[in-house]
């Protein structure tokens, strides 16, 4: 989770450098540094929720209805 | 010297709160306040990482909409060190086609760069912004060659899109003669070159490095 915190604050800190200041190496480091650290955030917090039971139907969820 | 005052400020129109520039900023805070908190305490409540999440997804979008939309003004283009003449020679009024068209106010002063180079009509515009993407791998990787040359030929629709309308364009003999238009029908020739000047100064396009 710590990891996924931590590139997902790589990602915003990318679109907070190209919100103050717009020019090549802010879409560069947005682009190639801050949609691959965004994309990674995503993949390990959706696979730390799924590992967590989260995303899933419980077996006791079905009987119950 | 140059006169001043309010109607000379530029962009024109741009006054008030830059929202373009300030909402990913306001959805990046509180995205990033949940990010640090989760990085501290190694892990966040269900509800708050999801809307860290949807947040942080939120706020690159819109930067993602700021990058395509200011990636059209000349400073953005002039802000890589190898595009820096290209853009001094816009200011330069030398006869090039470019500063020409710049001096005299014929393209947006400030998406002049984007204005001629997107191509025309809506496939330009993706072009255009497919090519900026190669421009930034080759920035980065330095995989670039100087002088800098076009890739392929230039989509003159760019300047027949202003100018093929136009009865001064119209009446110009050349541009009535049968051969010549058949040519640029087919693009066989270019609107540079043989009858116009060239676009930039050639050694705009050295990078900065003394003209060999």
């Amino acid at each position: 989770m710590r990891l996924a915190c931590a590139l997902g604050l790589v990602a915003l800190a990318c679109v907070v450098r190209v919100a103050v200041r717009t020019d090549g190496s802010g879409a560069i480091l947005f682009s190639f540094v801050g949609f691959p650290a965004l994309a990674a955030a995503l993949a390990i917090y959706a696979a730390a929720r799924w590992r967590s039971g989260a995303l899933r139907e419980s077996a006791g969820g079905r009987e119950e209805r | 010297m140059e006169p001043v005052g309010p109607l000379f400020a530029t962009p024109p129109g741009g006054h008030g709160v830059p929202w373009l520039h300030a909402l990913p900023i306001l959805v990046a805070a509180p995205a990033s306040a949940m990010l640090l908190w989760g990085l501290l305490r190694g892990r966040l409540l269900p509800a708050v990482g999801a809307a860290a999440a949807f947040l942080a997804a939120g706020a690159f979008g819109l930067g993602g909409l700021l990058v395509l939309d200011d990636s059209k003004q000349v400073s953005f283009c002039g802000s890589c060190h190898v595009m820096e003449p290209v853009v001094a020679s816009l200011h330069a009024d030398d006869g090039t086609l470019a500063s020409t068209h710049f001096a005299r106010g014929l393209v947006p002063h400030e998406t002049a760069c984007y204005t001629c180079h997107s191509g025309y009509g809506i496939w330009g515009t993706v072009d255009a912004k497919r090519a900026g993407v190669r421009h930034m791998v080759h920035t980065v990787t330095g995989d670039y060659e100087l002088p800098l040359a076009l890739k392929g030929p230039f989509d003159i629709d760019s300047c027949l899109g202003c100018h093929l309308g136009a009865p001064s364009f119209r009446a110009v003999e050349a541009h009535r003669d049968p051969d010549v238009q058949k040519a640029l029908v087919a693009r066989e020739v270019g609107c540079t070159g043989a009858c116009h000047p060239a676009a930039h100064p050639p050694s705009a396009l050295e990078g900065g490095r003394p003209q060999a």
